[in-house]
């Protein structure tokens, strides 16, 4: 029982609690330090909330009096770590943003990059120039017949040009196609009787052994262009049409001018037959080591569609006529990614591929 | 093959003209030339030096001291090492201060302590041929001791070396008159041929004469004979040996050397016997016999078979016809009369025995282009003149015989109808530009005759262009075209008006497949070899096999480059592992061949599969309408269309036609890591779980993405005995891997199921495996592997017309629960995934609000009837409300109600009642 007169005893048990917590705000240094004091005073068992529970204990005179006390006691000590809290984080921003302890020159390292094949690119651009000037892009078997790889194309059993193209035969009777030309007349029985224009790249194989620069399977671009003759209405196709499509396309997959020359060249296939040159375009055409000091560089067979092959096409040569051209795709990727060795294509090596990572 | 310009000069007057310089025009309009020799520079100062006096080298045994007289030059004395050396031999003399064309540089210095100002040469030395044997022996040269040696023979030249295959089809262009012709044309000069008159006799060359076997009377349709006495054989005058050399033929004898030259010539080759040694005095052309052998002048006794033509006189063959001489009748020294064989063979059938026997001459070359049949006659009497100057006394001592179907009856020359319109439409040249005058003066020039009706040309072919070179219209666009010039036809546009082609989707599919691989999953693409690797499958046995345990049969190759590619690949896969393993091997570009080292590699590529011919629509590389496909009708106006003989090749590849095999497109991807480094051996440690984990979890995570990627539903992966009903009833098409790859391991695999959806029905994709342990066992490289094989056309299937949407982002928050369910040891988490999912699915409220099911976790007990603990997470959401508590209880009894009854036909409940009980998924109905 205490007395109105005597000194509220309670009066220093506050004021202690108050300084012990106030000193213990003070030096807590991190949050969570800071949380456990606030949980201590504050929480429903807290020290301070302990000390407003006692108000129902006291005499009705004193209640008022200890309610003020306590209450600016749990006041203070609220604002004390408000304050602290706020100090801290202050002190938190500031430390990190004087922080100059970061290695910025560390370069991340991706887990493993992936990589699309140089040939596969090399296509793509083609495909998308070709399919932009109208041309389908189509696809044909590897095993073929000895027909669509040899007669349709004008190129009978007794023909020396079978020696030029060395070739896998198969068990059975079939063959592993020798070049994309295989694919003309099967797309003149399929797209004949109009107009057309088209491109068919894949696999080709020689019999052949292999160097550096010769492959027993390598890659090939054939084009076709089938038109109307004069005679039928049309417009004809003409060695100058030839040219300028020549011109136009090869610009297109080089992405600059490039200049183009025929030359006598001997296909069955084809009549007359072309071999088409492009000016060298390591030195411009003033010759060089790569050009063998002649300007120009052999790059692609070509020429205006045989009759023959038009018949076997199932296309009569007075109504229709056409130019062809065989690409040699691996050729064009040597080219252009300064590959010295085509062996490495169908390597399988990854460290080949790896530069090709972020595509073209 | 070489051409000489100056041999070209004494048959064109090429005064002004630059050989050099006119190469380009050359290259443009006849061939390729693929080198340019100069004979001349570097020789300058060479001398001619008589050898007058020898004495021995003090200080050497093998060096002699040589007196040279050089006439007006003085004499000189200088150390010589030629064995041949003698006194009164004539030879070449090069002065100090010369550097010859063989990169020797003669100074005046001391051999062996005697001082050589100079020395004598060899053909060698003067870069001439590559023979050493001895000094360059100035036979048959009339100059002055002292005369320069490019004074003294005429040796000075150019040579053109051209790419013999673009001769292939110019038999005219195999000898240098053809070449002049040309180039006659082109210089708009008059061609000199050399003379050709020859006094003949009336004598038989042969007594017994000369026949043509009735069966080989197609093969050789002409066969020369003529007999030539007084000869002396010995070598030739050095400006014919040298020209030999400059052009790469060997000189042997003046009158070897004398058929040569005329092949060199004229493009016939010829053959001499010597007349002592045809026996019976007869000679008959006719097949081989079986069995029989010859000895060929290479000295090689070659078996032949009754394709090969032979020369036979009347005790057997004395050559093969058109490719090689016998050893038995050669020229030799004391011959004094000769036999001359000029004929004309057929080309294919030279060709076949040559490449049948390996044997490749100069001879055979030029045959099997199939020669004029006119030139063996002009060729046989050049021989008789090029002979009488080689070798002084020589004298025809027959007539001229001339056998066979030619002679008697030659086939009339081709005459071609066309009109100038035609031939300057195909060329896109103007009458202004290529004027009729102009035009017809082209042809005419190059030996053809023009008749001109109008504006229609009857243009007959000459012989030497008439065998298989030019026998239509669009040939003599080519003449036309190449003389007037390609580089100055204009061009003219064709481009323009096109219209851009859509891609076909199979290749948008392809590109959408290497991005989503390369640079989504990152797998390195390679693009490997069509054949598989014989070493590599042997030693991993990655054969396939079929259900019964038969080996599936591989297309093979009937002629191999080696042993180690012999057929064809069924798949991709086996092809991938080998180069797995190659990289783990070698390491990449990043990371050292060391244990960790992963590497990931796809190909998109094609398979071959010899067994699949599909029934209808085969493909027999033959056109439809030649099969019959449009009717009788339509085969028959095809086959008139092509004319007889394109019919008749037509129609034997009809009657041989088989179908060709099935080549499926497919993806395969591999991953390997390394599980053991080089420096311990290689020795594989214990394969850890968690590895073996990690790249299924690799691989499948690829598997996902390529679905997500191209707008499909997550695939399934399911072994046959986990899921007989789903793999029995998914689509499978004709491009699915092997089922029983070698790769397969029998316990860690998957076929690769899309689940049925808008895109359609459930279908198989492929196989994902582990490396089958035995496979794994046998690598080179300590690793893990895991392989995936797709049929692409499947994904073709399933991802065409698939419209992707953009994502709606919800309204309101999900509700979740995971579920833990301790499931027997065989059962596969994502079929219980599938079981709770459709249990839900079906309901019709819970359905609705049924967002999603997902494997969160999985535990693996080592014991227990239920060892397996699969966690699963399932999301409800409703667009209109907060997905109540109860809901997510019933959706709870939902699942324990489908868990405890799952009685599919090959899996016994995993989960008993007491157990869904205990779980507290509640009670079953």
């Amino acid at each position: 029982m205490s007395t109105p007169n005597d000194a509220p005893t309670w009066q220093a048990e506050i004021d202690a609690l108050q300084a012990e917590l106030a000193a213990a705000i003070a030096a807590a240094d991190d949050a969570a330090t800071l949380r456990q004091l606030e949980v201590d005073a504050l929480g429903k068992k807290g020290s301070v909330t302990a000390l407003m529970k006692r108000v129902g204990t006291l005499p009705p005179e004193e209640r008022r009096a200890y309610g003020a006390v306590a209450g600016a006691a749990r006041g203070a000590v609220q604002q004390a770590l408000t304050a602290r809290a706020e100090a801290l984080a202050t002190a938190r921003l500031q430390a990190e943003l004087d922080d100059r302890s970061f290695d910025e020159t560390l370069l991340g390292q991706p887990d493993r990059r992936g990589a699309v094949h140089p040939i596969a690119l090399v296509q793509r651009d083609i495909e998308d120039v070709f399919a932009s000037m109208g041309f389908q892009v189509l696809d044909y078997p590897e095993v073929d017949s000895e027909f669509s790889n040899f007669e349709a194309l004008n190129i009978p059993g007794w023909h020396p040009a079978r020696d030029m193209q060395d070739t896998f035969w198969l068990h059975g009777g079939h063959l592993l196609r020798t070049h994309t030309s295989a694919g003309q007349v099967r797309t003149m029985h399929k797209l004949g009787g109009e107009p057309f224009r088209a491109i068919f790249p894949g696999r080709v194989f020689r019999y052949e052994s292999t160097d550096a620069s010769h492959e027993h399977t390598f890659h090939q671009v054939e084009g076709l262009m089938i038109d109307r003759a004069p005679a039928a209405g049309g417009p004809g196709v003409s060695v100058g049409h030839l040219l300028d499509a020549m011109r136009t396309l090869l610009s297109a997959i080089f992405g600059e001018a490039v200049k183009v020359r025929l030359r006598p060249g001997y296909f069955p296939f084809v009549e007359p037959g072309f071999e088409l040159d492009i000016g060298c375009r390591n030195c411009g055409g003033s010759g060089c080591s790569v050009c063998k000091q002649s300007g120009w560089l052999e790059l692609l067979p070509c020429g205006l569609v045989h009759p023959n092959v038009l018949r076997m096409g199932g296309l009569d040569p007075a109504q229709w006529q056409g130019w062809a051209f065989g690409l040699g795709l691996s050729r064009l990727v040597m080219m252009r990614y300064g590959i010295g060795d085509i062996r490495l294509m169908l390597s399988g090596d990854a460290r080949f591929c790896e530069p090709f990572a972020a595509g073209s | 093959m070489f051409v000489s310009w100056r041999w070209i000069s004494e048959m064109v007057d090429t005064t002004g003209v630059d050989p050099v310089a006119f190469s380009d025009r050359f290259v443009l309009a006849v061939a390729e030339i693929e080198g340019i020799v100069q004979i001349g520079p570097g020789l300058e100062g060479v001398r001619v030096g008589e050898v007058v006096g020898v004495a021995p080298h003090p200080n050497a045994d093998k060096l002699r001291l040589a007196d040279v007289d050089l006439g007006a030059h003085g004499r000189v004395r200088v150390v010589c090492g030629a064995p041949d050396l003698r006194v009164g031999m004539r030879v070449p003399f090069v002065p100090p201060g010369c550097k010859l064309p063989s990169g020797i540089e003669v100074r005046d210095g001391d051999v062996r302590g005697e001082r050589s100002p100079g020395m004598l040469a060899s053909e060698a030395d003067l870069g001439l041929s590559e023979d050493h044997d001895g000094l360059l022996e100035l036979h048959g040269c009339d100059a002055a001791n002292g005369t320069e040696l490019l004074d003294a023979l005429p040796i000075r030249d150019t040579l053109y070396e051209i790419d013999n295959k673009s001769l292939t089809h110019r038999p005219d262009l195999w000898g240098h008159i053809g070449i002049a012709r040309e180039i006659a044309a082109l210089l708009d000069r008059p061609l000199c041929t050399p003379s050709a008159e020859v006094a003949w006799t009336t004598a038989p060359p042969l007594a017994a004469g000369v026949t043509i076997a009735a069966d080989a009377a197609e093969v050789c349709p002409r066969y020369l004979a003529a007999r030539f006495s007084g000869v002396r054989v010995g070598p030739s005058p050095v400006a014919t040996r040298l020209r030999l050399r400059a052009l790469g033929v060997r000189p042997i004898s003046n009158v070897v050397d004398a058929t040569n030259l005329v092949m060199l010539e004229t493009g016939n080759p010829l053959h001499a016997f010597d007349a002592r040694f045809v026996r019976g005095e007869t000679i008959t052309v006719r097949l081989a016999t079986p069995g029989e052998t010859i000895r060929t002048l290479d000295d090689v006794v070659r078996t032949l078979e009754p394709t090969d033509l032979v020369i036979a006189d009347g005790a057997g063959p004395v050559a093969l016809a058109g490719i090689m001489g016998g050893g038995d009748s050669e020229i030799r020294e004391e011959t004094e009369s000769v036999v001359l064989e000029a004929a004309n063979f057929d080309g294919a059938r030279i060709r076949k025995t040559s490449a049948r026997l390996g044997l490749r001459s100069e001879s055979s070359a030029r045959f099997e282009k199939s020669l004029d049949p006119d030139l063996p006659a002009f060729a046989a009497a050049r021989f008789a003149r090029v002979l009488a100057e080689l070798s002084p006394g020589a004298v025809p001592a027959s007539a001229l015989l001339d056998v066979g179907s030619h002679p008697a009856a030659p086939a009339p020359l081709p005459v071609i109808t066309t009109s100038r319109g035609y031939l300057r439409q195909r060329l896109g040249l103007s009458a202004e530009l290529l004027p009729d005058a102009a035009l017809d003066r082209t042809l005419q020039r190059l030996g053809f005759t023009v008749d001109a009706q109008g504006d229609v040309l009857v243009v007959t072919v000459p012989r030497f262009r008439a065998g298989r070179d030019v026998g239509i219209a669009d040939d003599l666009v080519e003449e036309l075209g190449r003389h007037y010039g390609y580089d100055r036809i204009p061009s003219a546009t064709v481009l323009a008006e096109a219209k851009p082609a859509p891609l076909p989707a199979d290749k948008q599919l392809e590109r959408r497949l290497r991005e989503i691989c390369a640079l989504g999953a990152g797998l390195t693409e390679v693009q490997l070899y069509s054949f598989e690797h014989e070493p590599t499958r042997e030693r991993l046995g990655l054969q396939s096999h079929d259900a019964a345990g038969r080996e599936l049969p591989r297309l093979r190759l009937r002629n191999t480059l080696s042993s180690e590619h012999v057929a064809l690949r069924r798949g991709l896969a086996e092809g991938l592992l080998g180069a797995i393993e190659r990289n783990l091997g070698h390491g990449t570009a990043a990371a050292p061949p060391q244990k960790g080292l992963r590497v990931g590699l796809f190909e998109l590529g094609r398979g071959y599969l010899p067994e699949q011919q599909p029934a209808e629509g085969a493909d027999y590389g033959l056109p439809a309408v030649l099969l019959g496909d449009a009717g009788d009708d339509a085969r028959d106006g095809y086959l008139a269309r092509l004319g007889p003989a394109l019919a008749a090749d037509a129609e034997a590849a009809v009657q041989g036609r088989k179908p060709l095999p099935h080549e499926p497109r497919r993806l395969a991807i591999a991953i390997g890591e390394r599980t053991g480094g080089a420096a311990d051996g290689g020795v594989a440690e214990a394969l850890p779980a968690e590895l073996t984990a990690s790249l299924w979890q690799e691989a499948t995570a690829a598997l996902a993405a390529i679905c997500d990627g191209l707008g499909l539903p997550a695939p399934l992966l399911r072994r046959a005995d986990r899921d007989a009903v789903l793999l029995a009833t998914a689509e499978a098409g004709p491009g699915l891997p092997d089922a029983a790859p070698g790769w397969l391991h029998p316990g860690r695999h998957a076929w690769i199921v899309l689940p049925a959806g808008a895109h359609g029905p459930a279908r198989r994709l492929g196989l994902c495996s582990m490396l089958h342990p035995r496979a794994r066992a046998a690598m080179e490289v300590p690793a893990e592997v895991v392989l995936v094989e797709i049929d692409r056309d499947a994904l073709l299937a399933a991802s065409e017309g698939i419209v992707r949407r953009a994502g709606r982002p919800p309204r309101l928050p999900a509700t979740s629960f995971d579920l833990s369910i301790p499931v027997r040891a065989d059962v596969g988490a994502d079929v219980l995934r599938g079981r709770v999912h459709s249990a839900l699915a079906g309901a019709a409220t819970l359905g609705a609000m049924l967002e999603d099911v997902a494997v969160v976790t999985t535990f693996r007990a080592d014991q227990g009837a239920h060892p397996y603990t699969v966690t699963l997470r399932v999301r409800l959401r409703s667009e209109e409300r907060t997905v109540r508590d109860v809901e997510a209880q019933q959706a709870r009894a939902a699942i324990a109600h489908a868990l405890v009854d799952w009685q599919d036909g090959c899996e016994p409940a995993p989960v008993t009642p007491a157990l869904a009980e205990r779980l507290g998924l509640g009670a079953s109905a």
